[in-house]
């Protein structure tokens, strides 16, 4: 039987291509470009990692910036004031958060619909409210941030979340496909006859709650290695919430490289406009937004699919 | 040795504020028995589905399957024990293919699972809307894939909240025809109807509820001599 | 004792503004359904409002205060037909990214044409001294003019016709439909007078408080654990939520300290979603 170079195997050619090209970056190209690629790669985690949650359960996650700081802060203090090296903060950073959010989600995933996100807002706010406190001031330094060096080259940084994006991307592709994947989808589409249809729906969205707390949580630690900077206002803001979900809406929520388009879209969007129009570019950002939603709710995958230009099956 | 009974409800109560919806109710159900469950709407029928599967928990009594307790265990626990149901307005899975709508509640994956459901969709006849989704299905398509679903799960105890309802004469006697089919192979059926003719000519005992509590109990010949109960409780 | 005393009417003096904010806000979710995390900067839209018409026009702020009324009304009642409306049919989640776009887009317009530098309405200074204590006049005459229009509202939804039928709508609007009360226009009259308390609450506050454009965020929040403590739609639980807000706030600031009082609204909203998450009020 002769071996045929299908398209599935073309696809992975593709991939693989891809993924050379993108290792050999830092090789030729300027800091600009590097810079610019890491932060489509940390906003690509970001939204995939909002997306495996959101995007399957239904459960809509307002305070994914509550990860981002989070992990953010735990590896940063762990940087900056007890010397750790960047290779041990990271994990340790995004384990904290996935390990609090345990106890987050079984306590407030009992919550539904509008009002959970609402708590997570809340929650947000709050952790970073309480950040500026005198009472944790002495442990975050509350308002005025913590500057700090983690001793990486930007190259490395690179590489890093290079890696944790393509990790995030295969991880999330294996979920869409398969039966988990399944399963989060009938939590979003009516979870109490999935609960009396025999899933366990507790532990299975709980589950895709810690998951995409681990992988933002990381993100969010070398987000802010790289910004060699953290402060409570940007690490818990609202923006760090809304710019990975709109991207997420952008290219397609619910698809698996939507996030990716979406990332890589946008922030050439972003880019283009900050060069030019700096002061109004978040005016128009946000009736962009609004048009979007207005016209457009699918995402950019999400409107190939309807029209037939890419084939519906979920896990792309 | 007599059989232990599949169901028992004991003393069971359950208020929402001032609202009494079930009233001290008790009664026993048979394994490979089908039992109609009868009453004007509020009597509390679909209030004790809630209660038997898990959705909510009863402020008083006890419910024990297959003799062990399930009061107040979690809903997918008691889905896992054996207990399966359908409701009354449909709840399947929309935006998820008809395949996708029974694998996802078969344990486990691979080949068993994958054959199990290809199995059901022929037994309802929708085999070749496999890939299609379940919002394009229409009513009665809907109800048999529901039944499908609660199959899927191997329930012995299947509760169907007004099965019949809003479907045709013919696909009415296809459901009936399978709910007997699946009784002869040894599953045991508690189903709500208004339609007294799908009572009585389909179940083997009936249990009467009025204002939450049991008003009548027995074989379905037995109540249906006893009309005078039946008229002073629901006025026919 | 007397302090405390201070503190408590502090407190309703501030929750009094507050309440006016979250009850625009719960009126629009409770009957149109769409959750407008826009209300913020139409508050802030009010307070500039109220500054431009004082240094520009020279009118006098209370003036602008009952302008900002129909003015914000008639605002509200177009951006619900035009924008708002499309998306009622849709996902919660749509409504909730349509304001969010709006509200980025409000603030940074504001902060564009307006700069960041603090405005203020200087036009209330002194302070009454009443049974010992002392309160600002800006602040006591806010009260005032926030229990007014509290009233207002409240009588105008009991007896007046449209205000029954708002009432009909958001206890449930298919049945209002069918009784021929047309629901569209109940929503686009409801957003307005959503949009039109909130512009009103921000020229009373322009009162009180420094002006800047992205002073809408902190009413949000608030709002926000307004409308959860008083229960969805319901505008008496938004009276008393907003009340209770504000002596907390009060509270808080005085005896542990002004940071962090600012957490008060994201812990309210956290213990009574997870205790009781209808409100503590009954509708």
């Amino acid at each position: 039987m002769k071996r045929r170079f299908g398209n599935k195997n073309r696809v992975w050619l593709g991939i693989v291509l891809l993924m050379i090209f993108l290792i050999s970056i830092p090789f030729f190209a300027t800091d600009y470009w590097i810079t610019l690629l890491t932060l489509i790669l940390i906003f690509t985690v970001y939204a995939a990692g909002w997306n495996l949650f959101s995007g399957l359960t239904g459960y809509t996650n307002f305070g994914l910036a509550w990860f981002i700081g989070s992990g953010g802060y735990v590896s940063s203090l762990l940087i900056a004031d007890y010397n750790f090296f960047w290779l041990f903060a990271w994990p340790i950073g995004a384990l904290f958060t996935s390990i609090v959010s345990i106890g987050v989600g079984y306590i407030l995933l009992r919550i539904k619909g509008v009002y959970f996100a609402i708590s997570m807002v809340a929650l947000t706010e709050g952790t970073r409210e309480l950040f500026g406190t005198e009472y944790l001031t002495p442990i975050t330094h509350g308002g005025k941030g913590v500057p700090f060096i983690a001793g990486i080259k930007l190259p490395t940084l690179y590489w890093a979340i290079l890696v944790l994006a393509f990790l995030t991307l295969m991880i999330c592709y294996r979920i869409f496909s398969s039966k988990y994947g399944l399963r989060l989808l009938a939590i979003r589409e009516d979870e109490q006859a999935a609960e009396t249809l025999g899933i366990h729906t507790t532990r299975d969205k709980i589950l895709a709650f810690v998951l995409s707390a681990f992988m933002v949580g990381l993100a969010g630690a070398i987000h802010f290695t790289y910004q060699n900077y953290i402060d409570p206002s940007f690490a818990f803001s609202i923006h760090l919430t809304l710019t990975p979900i709109v991207m997420t809406l952008f290219g397609g929520v619910g698809t698996v490289f939507g996030p990716v388009i979406g990332a890589t879209l946008f922030t050439f969007i972003h880019e283009i406009l900050w060069a030019e129009l700096t002061l109004l570019y978040m005016a128009i950002f946000g009736g962009i937004l609004m048009v979007l939603i207005l016209f457009f709710p699918q995402g950019l995958l999400g409107w190939m699919k309807e029209r037939g230009i890419l084939p519906r099956i979920r896990k792309i | 040795m007599p059989k232990d009974p599949i169901l028992r409800i004991e003393d069971v109560v359950k208020k929402f504020g001032e609202v009494v919806a079930l009233d001290h109710c008790s009664f026993a159900i048979e394994p490979g028995t089908i039992t109609g469950l009868i009453g004007p709407n509020g009597a509390g029928k679909t209030t004790l589905f809630n209660l038997i599967t898990g959705v909510l928990q009863p402020d008083q009594g006890h419910i024990y399957l297959k003799g062990e307790e399930i009061t107040g265990k979690r809903p997918y626990e008691i889905a896992r024990k054996g207990v399966g149901r359908t409701y009354q307005i449909i709840r399947i899975f929309p935006k998820m293919t008809l395949f996708e709508n029974l694998i996802v509640v078969g344990k486990g994956t691979g080949k068993k699972v994958t054959e199990r459901a290809m199995e059901l969709l022929d037994l309802v006849k929708l085999s070749d809307k496999k890939d299609d989704y379940a919002s394009d299905l229409s009513f009665g398509q809907q109800k048999l894939l529901s039944l499908a679903q609660v199959l899927m799960l191997d329930a012995e105890l299947i509760v169907l909240d007004e099965p019949a309802a809003g479907i045709n004469p013919t696909l009415q006697n296809d459901l009936m025809t399978l709910i007997h089919q699946l009784n002869r192979a040894g599953k045991t059926f508690i189903i709500v109807e208004h339609d007294m003719n799908v009572i009585m000519g389909h179940c083997q005992n009936a249990i009467a509820l009025n204002y939450g509590q049991k008003i009548a109990e027995g074989s379905c010949d037995a109540i249906q001599k006893d009309e005078s109960l039946l008229e002073h409780y629901f006025g026919r | 004792m007397l302090d405390f005393l201070e503190i408590l009417i502090r407190g309703l003096m501030l929750g009094s503004v507050y309440a006016l904010v979250g009850m625009g806000l719960t009126l629009v979710w409770g009957v149109v359904g769409i959750v407008n995390i826009a209300h913020g900067e139409f508050v802030m839209l009010g307070a500039y409002f109220a500054f431009w018409a004082f240094s520009l026009l020279h009118i006098n702020p209370l003036f602008s205060i009952a302008l900002s009324i129909p003015v914000f009304f008639f605002a509200g009642v177009v951006i619900h037909r035009r924008i708002t409306e499309r998306l009622i049919k849709e996902h919660e989640l749509s409504a909730l990214i349509l304001t969010f776009g709006m509200s980025i887009l409000i603030w940074n317009l504001a902060q564009f044409l307006w700069t960041n530098t603090y405005r203020s309405v200087p036009y209330l200074t002194g302070n009454f001294p009443f049974m010992g204590l002392v309160f600002g006049k800006s602040k006591t005459v806010s009260f005032g003019l926030a229990f007014l229009i509290t009233t207002a509202i409240f009588l105008f939804l009991r007896y007046s016709k449209w205000g029954k039928a708002i009432r009909a709508t958001s206890q449930n609007s298919e049945v209002a439909l069918v009784c021929g009360i047309n629901t569209m226009k109940m929503r686009m009259l409801t957003f307005g007078m959503g949009i039109g308390l909130a512009g009103a609450a921000g020229a009373i506050i322009s009162l009180q408080w420094v002006i800047f454009p992205q002073m809408g965020g902190s009413y949000i929040s608030k709002a926000f654990a307004i409308v959860v403590l008083g229960g969805l739609g319901n505008i008496h639980g938004a009276l008393a939520g907003g009340l209770i807000i504000g002596i907390l706030e009060a509270l808080v600031t005085q005896y542990l300290s002004a940071k962090m009082a600012q957490i008060i609204p994201s812990v309210i909203i956290l213990i009574i979603l997870l205790l009781r998450p209808t409100g503590l009020f009954k509708k």
